[in-house]
């Protein structure tokens, strides 16, 4: 039956504009590769991931969709060296990686701001770690609130903030230990519609001032699609990669792109992988019929 | 809808209803013993005698259950010799509210009887002195060890299961050892505060340092934290605000060690002090002192939870230790989580 999605363009071809653009970007040095991993969980060796692979730029920013149990966040927790991978490797500008660092900054989906820090202690937690005089790290961090547009709220501590303010110092804090790439675990989902929209484009502009690779994990179809350069798009049982997308819409972005027929197109496309179109199909509820329906129920 | 305001489920009261309730609580058990204390016809089960008439064996000011002073009573009337008279009293072991609220201020006053016999504000002192160094010493290991059981699954699994089982000796039944090993003075009270606090102290900090949420731990790993910096600069100060409230409920604990621990070598401090009073039958003053007890365990946790706040900015949320008798530690720390 055709539908009026089916009048869009196919993502798959490209305008030429769109094509050069990703010439450009697979021209850029690789930052992160994965290579055949696999996670087997529990005695009954449960695979999680199978034999997942691949390569990310300088600079991109891949969102990671997936239904749940499709291992997308054991994906993550194996780059950041939060966990331990069953086999293959992961490597940060060639290197192995063994254990969490902060070369690999993270945003989790919880805040995870450190109470009993103020708003500026926390960014400077990872200055100090790294051993940088705590004159410095203020100063520097300092910097880094300024940009995320926190540089009044130094002083107070998390739980006097929003939400959004929180997810915001998380990132300085993250940023400002200048990691190689910045990995996001479904870091907007706790927060209401507006205020996630809005957190979109204060990410979208912080990432396009600050040279980092981003890693995104979102059950958010048109999040991904508004973000990202490609999407890394994993299916469920085992774990595994289903389709690696370049994402079609243009840079930069803006929400009038939502009603754009690429950006149609692609979430169309999206929710195919991710939904296919047989479990779709609503199941008919045995419902026994308890009241004459009139004109008043359709 | 005013009986909704009062009796809401879960819903919080007003600042003043609160504070009025509070003060019921207080009032509620003081109206009930004035009552017994001053209506004459509520219990009073004594008679004291004010005349003898011509009982012989009755003197004046002596009391004695109304069932015999009534039978006396009657046989005189029967043989017409002159009645008793007299009124009707509560035992002596329970005075009225103002005879121990006067002995809140006599007591302090009152010469002792005995020469070398201490004042009442010097045997308070020496209780203070006892139960500090018991919880002192107890604190300095029981501390960093339950920090380190906390942190580390190494030395939880080397030292909880026989502080586990340690934990079951009640503490007073050290106290012949105590003596053998400590003397008859301070030293085996000290000890059996020690014992009482110490096993209960590891146990429960180290469950509140395990409950320690281990996404902050795990961001911090990817901000470059880890050894001992990990464990100084997060996981000790995640876990701050709970230890310090686990510590007010264990110097709650200490104090009930408190009469147990006075009564082994040489009585002393506050136990010595009411066992005396009882002895010359002062009740009013044995309230008193026990009430003292009370009010300042009572007013050193106030004191401590105002300081809590005031230390710890971060969590202006306060939650009052309740300095009830010892239970199990997870339960008691649950309940003040709760």
């Amino acid at each position: 039956m055709p539908t009026p999605l089916d009048s869009l363009p196919d993502y798959r071809k490209l305008a030429r504009e769109v094509k050069a653009r990703f010439e450009r970007i697979r021209q850029r040095p690789v930052i992160l590769s994965v290579r055949n991993l696999e996670k087997s969980f529990g005695a009954e060796m449960h695979t999680a991931l199978d034999h997942v692979s691949l390569e990310i730029h300088r600079r991109e920013f891949i969102c990671v969709i997936g239904p749940s149990g499709c291992g997308k966040s054991t994906l993550i927790r194996i780059i950041a060296g939060l966990d331990q991978a069953t086999s293959g490797e992961v490597l940060l500008d060639g290197k192995a990686v063994t254990g969490p660092g902060p070369d690999r900054g993270m945003v989790f989906q919880g805040y995870t701001l450190f109470p009993w820090r103020t708003v500026k202690a926390n960014v400077m937690f990872g200055l100090e770690m790294r051993g940088k005089d705590k004159s410095t790290a203020e100063i520097e961090a300092r910097q880094w609130l300024d940009m995320v547009g926190l540089g009044k709220f130094e002083n107070s501590y998390p739980h006097e903030l929003s939400g959004g303010m929180k997810q915001r110092v998380a990132i300085a804090r993250a940023l400002a230990n200048e990691p190689r790439i910045l990995i996001m675990d479904e870091p907007f989902a706790a927060l209401d519609a507006q205020t996630r929209c809005q957190m979109q484009n204060y990410l979208l502009q912080i990432w396009r001032k600050v040279d980092v690779t981003i890693l995104f994990i979102t059950h958010d179809l048109e999040e991904a699609a508004y973000l990202s350069d490609r999407i890394l798009v994993m299916g469920a049982n085992p774990g595994r990669v289903v389709e690696f997308i370049d994402n079609p819409v243009p840079r930069p972005r803006n929400v009038a792109q939502f009603v754009s027929p690429e950006f149609l197109a692609l979430k169309l496309r999206l929710e195919e992988l991710i939904h296919p179109p047989m479990e779709i199909e609503e199941e008919r509820l045995p419902m026994v019929k308890l009241t004459n329906a009139g004109d008043d129920v359709e | 809808m005013a009986h909704r305001d009062w009796l809401g489920l879960k819903m919080e009261l007003p600042r003043a209803r609160r504070l009025q309730l509070t003060l019921l609580s207080f009032l509620l058990p003081l109206l009930i013993w004035s009552a017994i204390s001053y209506i004459p016809w509520l219990w009073h089960p004594s008679i004291r005698v004010t005349a003898t008439g011509d009982v012989d064996y009755f003197t004046e000011e002596m009391e004695l259950p109304r069932a015999d002073f009534e039978s006396e009573a009657a046989k005189m009337r029967a043989q017409g010799l002159a009645v008793p008279e007299g009124y009707r009293v509560n035992p002596l072991y329970l005075p009225a509210p103002h005879q121990v609220a006067r002995a809140f201020y006599t007591g302090f006053t009152t010469e002792p009887r005995l020469p070398g016999e201490p004042w009442l504000h010097e045997s308070l002192g020496h209780s203070i002195r006892t139960i500090f160094w018991g919880f002192f010493i107890s604190s300095i290991f029981g501390l960093p060890l339950g920090i380190l059981c906390g942190t580390y699954r190494f030395f939880s699994r080397l030292q909880e299961p026989f502080i586990e089982f340690f934990r079951y000796l009640p503490a007073p039944a050290f106290g012949a050892l105590a003596v053998a090993v400590l003397g008859i003075d301070d030293g085996p009270k000290i000890a059996i505060i020690f014992i009482g606090t110490f096993f209960q102290q590891v146990l429960v900090i180290s469950n509140t340092v395990r409950k320690v949420d281990p996404a902050l731990i795990e961001a911090s790993q990817t901000l470059g934290a880890k050894g001992w910096n990990l464990v100084r600069r997060v996981i000790i100060p995640a876990s701050i605000t709970d230890v310090y409230n686990d510590m007010r409920i264990l110097l709650g604990w200490a104090w009930t060690y408190l009469i147990v621990a006075e009564v082994v070598g040489t009585m002393s401090g506050i136990t010595y002090s009411i066992n005396q009073q009882a002895r010359y039958r002062n009740f009013d003053n044995v309230y008193a002192e026990i009430m003292m007890i009370g009010i300042i365990g009572f007013s050193s946790d106030l004191f401590l939870a105002w300081i809590g706040r005031l230390i710890f900015p971060w969590k202006r949320t306060a939650r009052t230790a309740s300095p009830s008798g010892a239970s199990k530690p997870t339960l008691a720390a649950a309940a003040v989580r709760a």
